[in-house]
């Protein structure tokens, strides 16, 4: 065959072949098209994390019973969650529900990504600590399900009673370890490489430092930090002392403590309720005690409040709205929500049934009474590095208290500046 | 008793009856020395090289065979032995570990096939033919692939949102978006490394073939592959090793748990705030070494066959 | 793997026969790709995206006349991977380089109408002590009412054009909530989810005074009085809040709405920034400072990097390339177990073996003492160091082992013949060879290294800190790893636009550096 007679021939069959397959995509698509118009109008898609995903499937479930719309799970790694949330939003890949902590709220209000939420009278059936969570700027934005806070966990066989003030926890513990190099008198699971502010934050609020101040409307004012105040200070020599003492160790993160609780070698641990499945597991007879004070003052731990926000590019958001506020806010669906997750439910009614129940959800509950939402402000970011490495340094015992301190609070002040 | 390291292996008898000597094949009981001297100190390197490569790993196990397993607490190796990890990943239906399992088979494996072909086919080209931009060409892939794509995730997310909209089937989701992806990379250092094997198999082969009549494709296809095969099971086996232990990318673009590969999913298993989960996540990572393993096995007579490129002359 | 002498040239003339099947497979492909094209080429017409479909055209153009017109053979070859590495390399390289033009990052992630729909949105406030109201949506041709039964029991009904008016006909159910109203139909939780874009965008005015608020509901069963507190005027793209009267004026060049007294508005869009990101990157005075250790340090351990597992990967290769090694494959196999497993996996394993306190490092091998592997400036670096060899040798190792085994007999046979000891063998015979064929690829090594994110930042995260910076900068980091701290974790959010200018920065700086690497070692010689 000549190479021409072939060339002409080639084309011609693939025109031909082209135009078949063309033919048959578009109509593919076509169909794919109009399937998708109907399947949006009733699935909901809702990311969550892994640790909370069990929680959410019955629901789901029953969500898709009750109303035929159908609740899509799509499960996404924590860490980076959020920040796909802000990413994808705006794109229109996003989902139309995120269960999220609420110490993001400010991040996706500043990026416009999540939509107010109006909420009615049911805003007043749920505890004031978590709706105060849910709002931003004076605007509601979710609707909260569970509160979630640190407890002292102390394991009764070791050390019988409950103390509140810390020098006398220590001191239990130290009696009891008796100077043995595998006792710890105190246990808290720590980073590290940063530290741990989260977990260590009821002691400093004990000596009157928290981390920002308040406005006049009662939210976190970024201009204010207060960290490096007077209590602060105290706060940051008391560290060192603590770190020379043995009390709080920077090599034992958070896997360490929780198995060197579970096998005996701490009378106390602090810790949340997400451990509390492992302990109970492992048959330690254990007490939930309140938070004893270092400095003082009362031990606030911070508060934090999962909840469900609203995409504002949802293509479903009369569905995911009546998802969220009529159907995720009812006593039914809060309990449930508590019975696979374990925290304290946000639904007041839900949370008395609940703590009458369950004694350590009582105790959770009455500590959190106690406790300060986490800063929700997007000047947060700015704080958690450079306060967790202070305050890691101090324990592992290099620098001057009040140096270390102020060095990081002058650095946190000039990143929220600048 | 002679002195071994001054007698020869072969001892040379000499028996008046024989006549002619006859030569006797060496002892096995050669003196230990004179063995260690020239293989036994490998075996002892040898040893010492796996400890240090294995000793870790061995960490990685016993963690997963130990049911409270942490990784910064278990110093006393193999202190429990006990398959409850490897059960737990299996039958927790939010962690379809089987599911990836499959899905990074079948991305590493068609990643591999494709990155092996379309860089075997530019091998073959910057190897055999000669054209304008030859030199720098081939450097020039080398150095493209140098940018740090993990920087880059931003363009690489928009850009599957934009194909997505014209093709669903490869766009953000898909495990067809994502080889897609892997095989952008597909010209760098791989074909480098087949260029230099292509090299190595002379052209008078080529010349033949052609005096035969066959056209370009067919010598391709039919004979130069053949040759090659070393250098394709090697590149095959790396990019199937970087296709399955891709993390960022692979993070970004399989966003529904059912098409996430081994290396996503293990991951959020350890990034969660507080329950890190690190029996289960080393059960599935000692699982995850499995078919890399199994592939280089399988390879291994290609990879370090006796074909030396000089015999081939 | 290369030989000394590069192949002669190979002359193709067309053949003189092409064999149908041959002739049949390519029609089969190219129609395929061609129909594909052509399927893109139409959903970007529909789609009005006029510049990528241009470019698709183009391609596509391109791609047909490669394979039909004959000859070119190069070309042929080389397409189908340039086009992989064309759309999601260099493009995705441009693309990069576009966004580092922009101010893409937390606060500016997307458009103007989306950052005004938003402002909007939020800027709807319900009127303080506004009772709740029970609504039901009803439809009467193509506008859709809202029949609003007020807490005391009056019923009203109300349109976008007409406000609420109280009506007494309205059925009630069991609750005393009206549910219909004769004249109209009544949507369902279905219809209305149906429709929600028209029942989400029914604003029913309370009444005829402009300044009293609308209703709205959200779910198609409540409904609440809203009132705007921040007024859009698209004339004049400008917000004014209704309470204080300050007005927002759009600032095109930050991309926010921004008041006299410097106040604005979240979100923000994404503008054009030009040059802004890139004078940030290079003179940013937190970075400057601690800039020249990261980047002596990326070099450094880079370039050590390559070294020690080249040299150890090598050592390895010789050691195992005697016939006489029995257990070869057992050995191989084992060795090369470090690089089956992830990367970033093997980080976060050996950051617990190095745990001063409790890895199995220090308790088990140095029998309890407290080194800090992890925490001292000069131990943290030797440790990221140790980890990226383990992790790397087994790819040396096994390029070696094949470079190694087609290194021509003879001459290492000529060698020894000459009576030369093994190890000058090594040096003056098989090394030289070896690193002209191994040459690039230990280039290759090098910038992958130079980027090598995962290890770093799994074992130290960069730590341990510099003292006297306040960015979280750190003896272990190198420029990536700081350019991530930087740009995605300031506390500002994620920074797009400033991360990408960093990374044009870094692909220059690192393309340039093998760039002459590859000059130098003249690897360029052997190509012709």
């Amino acid at each position: 065959m000549k190479v021409k007679h072939a060339g002409i021939l080639a084309t011609g069959a693939m025109a031909t072949i082209a135009t078949l397959a063309l033919a048959g995509c578009a109509s593919g698509t076509n169909d794919d098209g109009d399937d998708l118009a109907d399947a949006g109008a009733t699935t909901i898609t809702l990311w969550v994390d892994t640790e909370r995903a069990p929680a959410l499937k019955d629901v789901a479930a029953k969500f898709k019973e009750d109303t035929g719309i159908t609740v899509k799970l799509e499960i996404k790694d924590f860490a980076t969650v959020d920040q796909d949330f802000i990413s994808q939003v705006p794109t229109g890949k996003g989902p139309d529900v995120i269960v999220s902590p609420h110490d993001k709220l400010g991040s996706y209000v500043d990026n416009g990504v999540v939509a107010p939420l109006e909420l009615g009278d049911t805003a007043g059936l749920f505890a004031a600590s978590a709706m105060r969570a849910m709002t931003y700027e004076g605007t509601v934005y979710g609707v909260p399900y569970s509160i979630e806070n640190v407890a002292l966990i102390r394991n009764a066989d070791l050390v019988t009673e409950a103390a509140t003030d810390f020098d006398t926890v220590i001191s239990n513990g130290k009696e009891w370890a008796g100077g043995a190099k595998d006792k710890y008198p105190f246990l808290v699971g720590l980073s590290p490489e940063q530290g741990d502010p989260y977990h260590l934050y009821p002691l400093q609020t004990s000596y009157g430092a928290p981390v920002f101040g308040l406005d006049a409307e009662g939210s976190y004012d970024p201009t204010k930090l207060e960290l490096g105040n007077a209590g602060g200070l105290e706060f940051a020599a008391a560290l060192k002392q603590w770190g020379e003492d043995g009390v709080l160790n920077a090599n034992i993160d958070g896997d360490k403590a929780k198995e060197f609780f579970l096998a005996g070698k701490s009378p106390y641990y602090l810790t949340g309720p997400w451990n509390l499945p492992d302990i109970k597991n492992a048959g330690i007879n254990y007490a939930i005690d309140p938070l004893p004070s270092a400095g003082g003052e009362a031990a606030q731990p911070f508060i934090g409040v999962n909840g469900f926000f609203l995409s504002s590019k949802s293509k479903n958001e009369l569905a995911a709205t009546q998802f969220i506020v009529n159907y995720l806010s009812t006593d039914a669906v809060q309990t449930a929500l508590f019975e696979i997750g374990g925290r304290p439910p946000a639904l007041v009614t839900a949370y008395e049934t609940a703590a009458a129940a369950d004694p350590d959800v009582a105790a959770l509950g009455e500590i959190a009474t106690t406790g300060v939402p986490m800063p929700a402000i997007p000047a947060m970011g700015s704080v958690w590095a450079d306060w967790g490495n202070a305050e890691l340094s101090l324990i592992k015992g290099e620098g001057d208290p009040t140096e270390v301190w102020t060095t990081a609070v002058d650095n946190i002040e000039a990143k929220i500046a600048g | 008793m002679t002195n071994p390291l001054t007698t020869s292996a072969w001892e040379v008898d000499e028996t008046p009856e024989a006549g002619t000597p006859r030569v006797i094949p060496p002892r096995r009981q050669r003196s230990f020395g004179r063995w260690f001297v020239e293989v036994g100190w490998r075996h002892l390197i040898g040893v010492l090289a796996v400890v240090f490569a294995v000793f870790p790993l061995l960490y990685v196990l016993s963690v997963s065979l130990n049911p409270l397993g942490t990784l910064t607490g278990s110093n006393e190796l193999f202190r429990a032995f006990d398959i409850a990890n490897y059960a737990k990943l299996f039958s927790n239906p939010d962690v379809p570990f089987a599911r990836w399992f499959v899905n990074t088979l079948v991305i590493g494996i068609v990643s591999g096939v494709g990155t092996v072909f379309l860089g075997a086919l530019a091998a073959y080209s910057f190897s055999r033919m000669r054209f304008v931009g030859r030199r720098v060409g081939l450097l020039t892939l080398l150095l493209v692939q140098m940018f740090p794509q993990f920087l880059a995730v931003v363009a690489i997310f928009l850009l599957m949102v934009g194909i997505g909209d014209i093709f669903p089937a490869i766009g953000l989701g898909s495990q067809a978006g994502l080889i897609l992806i892997y095989l952008g990379g597909a010209l760098g250092v791989n074909t480098f490394l087949m260029y230099g094997f292509f090299n190595t198999v002379p052209t008078s082969i080529d010349e033949a073939a052609k005096i035969d009549g066959a056209s370009h494709v067919r010598i391709f296809f039919t004979i130069i592959l053949r040759l090659v095969t070393p250098i394709i099971a090697v590149v095959g086996l790396l990019s199937f090793i970087s296709a399955t232990g891709e993390f960022v990318i692979a993070s970004i673009l399989l966003t529904n748990p059912d098409s996430q590969t081994v290396a996503v999913g293990l991951f959020t298993f350890v990034s969660q705030f507080q329950s890190k989960n690190w029996g289960v996540f080393a059960a599935g990572a000692v699982l995850s070494a499995i078919p890399v393993v199994t592939l280089f096995l399988f390879l291994q007579k290609y990879i370090v066959s006796g074909l030396t490129a000089g015999s081939v002359k | 793997m290369t030989s000394t002498r590069p192949s002669p040239a190979i002359e193709y003339s067309p053949p003189r026969r092409q064999s149908t099947l041959a002739l049949l497979i390519k029609i089969l492909l190219l129609g395929l790709v061609d129909a594909i094209g052509v399927y893109a080429l139409f959903i970007l017409f529909i789609k009005e995206q006029w510049l990528v479909f241009g470019l698709a055209v183009a391609i596509l153009a391109l791609i047909n006349w490669i394979y039909l017109v004959p000859g070119q053979l190069p070309a042929k070859y080389l397409t189908p991977g340039l086009f992989f590495l064309a759309i999601f390399q260099v493009f995705v390289v441009i693309f990069t380089g576009y966004i580092a033009f922009t101010n893409y990052s937390d606060g500016h992630n997307s458009s103007k109408d989306d950052a005004v729909a938003s402002i909007i949105r939020v800027a709807q406030k319900r009127v303080p002590d506004s009772p709740q109201y029970a609504v039901t949506v009803l439809r009467q041709g193509d506008v859709l009412s809202l029949l609003v039964t007020e807490p005391d029991g009056t019923v009203s009904v109300g349109s976008a054009d007409d406000p609420l008016e109280v009506t007494t006909d309205a059925e009630l159910d069991s609750t005393g909530k009206a549910v219909g109203l004769p004249g109209y139909d009544t949507l369902q939780l279905a219809e209305v989810v149906q429709n929600q874009d028209a029942v989400l965008a029914l604003v029913v005015p309370e009444s005829d005074d402009p300044n009293a608020g609308s209703i709205r509901t959200s779910d198609g069963a409540t409904g609440f009085v809203y009132q705007a507190s921040l007024v859009y005027d698209e004339q004049a793209d400008t917000f004014t809040d209704s309470e204080t009267g300050t007005v927002y004026l759009a600032d095109e060049k930050e991309g926010s709405f921004v008041s006299p007294d410097g106040e604005t508005l979240t979100p923000g869009w994404r503008v054009n920034v030009g040059f802004d990101n890139f004078v940030e990157a290079a003179t940013n005075e937190q970075i400057r400072d601690p800039l020249i250790r990261v980047v002596l340090w990326t070099f450094v351990f880079a370039i050590l990097s390559v070294a020690t597992t080249f040299v150890l990967g090598l050592f390895l290769a010789l050691v195992f390339n005697d016939p006489r090694v029995r257990g070869k494959k057992i050995y191989r196999i084992l060795i090369i177990l470090p690089y089956a497993f992830p990367a970033f996996l093997s980080g976060l394993v050996w950051a617990g073996l190095l745990n001063p306190e409790f890895g199995f490092v220090n308790q088990v091998l140095f029998g309890g003492a407290q080194i800090p592997w992890l925490s001292d400036p000069w131990l943290a670096k030797f440790s990221v160091l140790l980890v990226n060899l383990w992790l790397g040798y087994p790819y040396m190792f096994l390029i070696c082992t094949g470079a190694l085994q087609s290194l021509p007999e003879e001459l290492t046979e000529a060698a020894r013949v000459d009576g030369a000891s093994p190890w000058r063998i090594v040096r003056s015979v098989k090394l030289p060879l070896l690193l002209v064929s191994v040459a690039p690829l230990l280039i290759a090594s090098f910038a992958f290294n130079f980027n090598n994110f995962n290890v770093i930042y799994m074992l130290t995260r960069g730590w341990p800190r510099f003292s006297d910076t306040t960015l979280d900068i750190g003896a272990t980091d190198i420029m990536i790893t700081m350019v991530y701290k930087v740009a995605f974790g300031g506390g500002g959010g994620r920074d797009y636009g400033l991360a990408s200018a960093f990374s044009i920065l870094i692909f220059i700086l690192v393309a340039t550096v093998s760039a002459i690497g590859f000059r130098r070692t003249r690897a360029l010689e052997d190509l012709n």
